[in-house]
């Protein structure tokens, strides 16, 4: 019972303190609008196309061609190519310089030549593939009409009819995560972490401000403060990550995926593993230097764990750099779980968080145990 | 019957013994002055007795009971107004109360009753609801008593409740150590404000060095000093005053300067206020009263330890 009243006071303390809501609530919701909205283009999976406008100069005196070819330049205009020809005396090439087209063609009886633009270098190859598909679906027709001319009429037909000059492939863009996606998991388990540093000041508050005399020389033993104060920091800073997670869901549209549940979960364990680390670190540096070790130590793994910008690629010795970050640990499973669908990835990041918040938890309380005072 | 007795009291720090072998008791009902200057050995002893500390030797009985086999017990029975505030500024009145009385088994409307009960009785009753640190330092030191006598401990322990008040708020704190001593506590008392352990202590002991060196009644105190007595001079021009020069004459224990006044103490049976007086002249101090004191705690405490209380 009085566990559970030690708990219940550290979060009305806590949701007084208006640094609370700023720190564990406004500070991440303002990083993943700002980091999300700013690094929106190192998250873009597609590509932008624009207004392609083809030159051409049909001087083909073949009828054949000259019938595919209209059928060609009516399925490419139907996909957004704009077709002109060119009137007598213009240059092509120039005008393609000139960027008032994206590309040229002469056709003729001998083949076609393409002139593309160097600037817009997607949309110029864009109608080169086109350009490239009608010359194979010709030259097939052409081989096939000295055989048979049914065969020929009939690749050309349903190449036309078909507009399959070029083909849309996709390497599946909703299963990746957007800047926002990002951010909302990088900020989140970031500020999951920084629990440690209000940890740090559960048993240190009470001997600044002197209660922890009041509370030492009440009928409590120094385990049950111990156990409330961590219940209740616990609670407080992972209501916050709910609070940030559920804004960023609502507010942001950020892919937190189907299991939620599981989310919460491992992003419970990590506000415990924070508390667990900041009162460890207490007990193990004294004074102001466990507040420093600590600030630093959240910094480098923040970094390390990709909430500044995402940590791709990493290889070698910064490969197992970034592994020490519990941050990297956690992203990388919500990344998992949220983008792969891969449920299992997060039970060893649970089970480990759990592991060494447990391990912390029992060195303080064995410290606290020993020690006279707090 | 004693509420509380200690027998043979140690407490090492290392090699420093801070308190030493120290016998003490302290009877039901009694104001008790607990006086030391800094470092005497006055709040370890206090916080072995709240079980703050552990006791290297000897041993502490409250109501009978050894207080580290049954600590429970004891921290049932002692209620701490700590000389630093010890609340919790961002909680209001009433729920700074009722949290600690919750610590000691208080529930429900128990736990409410008990609650408002401490807040009227030290005259916060109409601002239950208010924060701390809307309070003057008067009105937290009155918060600070009500945190700790919600559970209506039979022995308070009271570490300088009155530092850094203006005298109407330590007139009702006096006045409530007299009512609650009146409601059947029992109370240890600790100040630096010599008149005040005077005014309200039935019994005084003064402990020098982590060891008791005088226990009894004002009297009993001020009897052991028959020996010595206090001179006061006041005067005007002091920027000449050597007290070094005073300190030398014949019989003088100490001197000090307090306010344009100086206290001096001195053997009773040597007649040396005519050496004083042509000290001072010789000094050319402008003379404004002499007049000797009647022996008070003060001079008791500076007589037995040598040092002044504020030391």
């Amino acid at each position: 019972m009085n566990v559970l009243s030690i708990a219940i006071f550290e979060i009305k303390g806590h949701f007084r303190d208006k640094r609370t809501f700023v720190f564990m609530l406004a500070f991440p919701i303002v990083l993943i609008l700002i980091l999300g909205t700013a690094l929106t283009n190192a998250f873009h999976n597609g590509i932008s196309v624009g207004d392609m406008k083809l030159l051409y100069q049909n001087s083909a005196s073949n009828p054949q061609l000259q019938t595919y070819w209209n059928g060609f330049a009516n399925a490419i205009a139907g996909q957004g190519v704009e077709l002109t020809p060119a009137s007598p005396g213009t240059d092509g090439r120039e005008a393609v310089k000139d960027n008032r087209y994206t590309a040229y063609a002469e056709i003729d009886d001998s083949g076609i030549r393409f002139y593309g633009s160097g600037r817009e270098t997607i949309e110029s190859n864009v109608i080169q593939g086109m350009l490239t598909a009608f010359a194979d679906k010709y030259n097939l027709a052409a081989a096939a009409a000295k055989i048979s001319p049914e065969a020929a009429q009939a690749i050309v037909v349903n190449a036309v009819a078909g507009g399959s000059f070029i083909r849309e492939t996709s390497l599946d863009p909703d299963r990746k995560p957007g800047s926002i996606d990002y951010y909302a998991i990088a900020e989140s388990t970031m500020i999951a972490f920084y629990a440690c540093m209000s940890a740090s000041n559960l048993i240190r508050a009470e001997v600044r401000r002197k209660t922890a005399l009041r509370l030492a020389a009440a009928p409590v033993s120094k385990l049950e403060i111990f156990a409330g104060k961590v219940i209740g920091c616990t609670f407080t800073n992972f209501l916050c990550i709910v609070a940030v997670v559920l804004f960023s869901k609502y507010a942001f549209n950020a892919n937190w995926g189907d299991h939620l549940g599981i989310v919460f979960l491992l992003l419970f364990t990590v506000v415990l593993l924070a508390v667990s680390f900041g009162l460890g670190l207490t007990y193990i540096f004294k004074g102001e230097a466990a507040n420093s070790v600590m600030l630093i130590f959240v910094q480098i793994a923040s970094l390390l764990g990709g909430a500044y910008f995402p940590i791709e690629d990493a290889s070698g010795f910064f490969d197992r750099l970034t592994n020490l970050s519990p941050m990297r640990w956690a992203n990388n499973a919500l990344m998992n779980m949220i983008y792969n669908g891969d449920l299992k990835a997060a039970f060893p990041v649970i089970g480990l968080n759990a592991a060494i918040a447990a391990a912390f938890l029992a060195f303080v309380a064995v410290t606290l145990r020993k020690r006279e005072a707090f | 019957m004693n509420v509380l007795e200690i027998r043979n009291l140690t407490k090492k720090f290392g090699d420093f013994i801070a308190v030493d072998n120290m016998n003490l008791s302290v009877r039901e009902g009694e104001i008790f002055g607990f006086l030391g200057a800094n470092g005497a050995g006055k709040s370890t002893t206090i916080n072995m007795i709240s079980s703050l500390l552990r006791i290297t030797k000897g041993e502490i009985e409250l109501l009978g009971r050894n207080i580290v086999k049954e600590s429970k017990f004891a921290k049932m029975n002692i209620g701490i107004v700590p000389q630093d505030l010890a609340i919790y500024e961002e909680m209001s009145a009433y729920e700074n109360v009722s949290f600690f009385a919750g610590l000691y088994g208080l529930r429900g409307s128990l736990l409410k009753e008990r609650t408002v009960e401490a807040l009227d009785f030290v005259g916060l009753g109409d601002k239950h609801k208010a924060l701390p640190k809307s309070f003057s330092g008067g009105m937290k030191r009155r918060l600070n008593i009500a945190c700790a006598i919600a559970h209506r401990p039979k022995l308070i322990i009271m570490d300088e409740p009155t530092v850094g008040i203006d005298p109407q708020s330590r007139n009702y704190i006096l006045n409530s150590v007299r009512m609650l001593n009146r409601m059947g506590c029992s109370i240890i008392y600790t100040s630096h404000y010599m008149e005040e352990v005077e005014e309200i202590c039935t019994r005084i002991a003064i402990v020098d060095h982590g060891k008791i060196i005088a226990e009894g009644t004002k009297e009993q105190l001020k009897s052991i000093i028959t020996d010595t007595k206090e001179i006061w001079i006041g005067v005007k021009k002091e920027d000449a005053l050597d007290l070094e020069a005073l300190k030398r004459i014949s019989g003088i224990i100490s001197v000090r300067l307090e306010e344009q006044t100086i206290k001096i103490v001195s053997k009773a049976e040597i007649n040396n206020l005519n050496w004083i007086i042509q000290q001072l002249i010789k000094d050319q101090v402008e003379i404004s009263s002499v007049e000797e004191q009647a022996p008070n705690l003060e001079t008791v405490f500076l007589t037995l330890t040598g040092r002044n209380l504020r030391d």
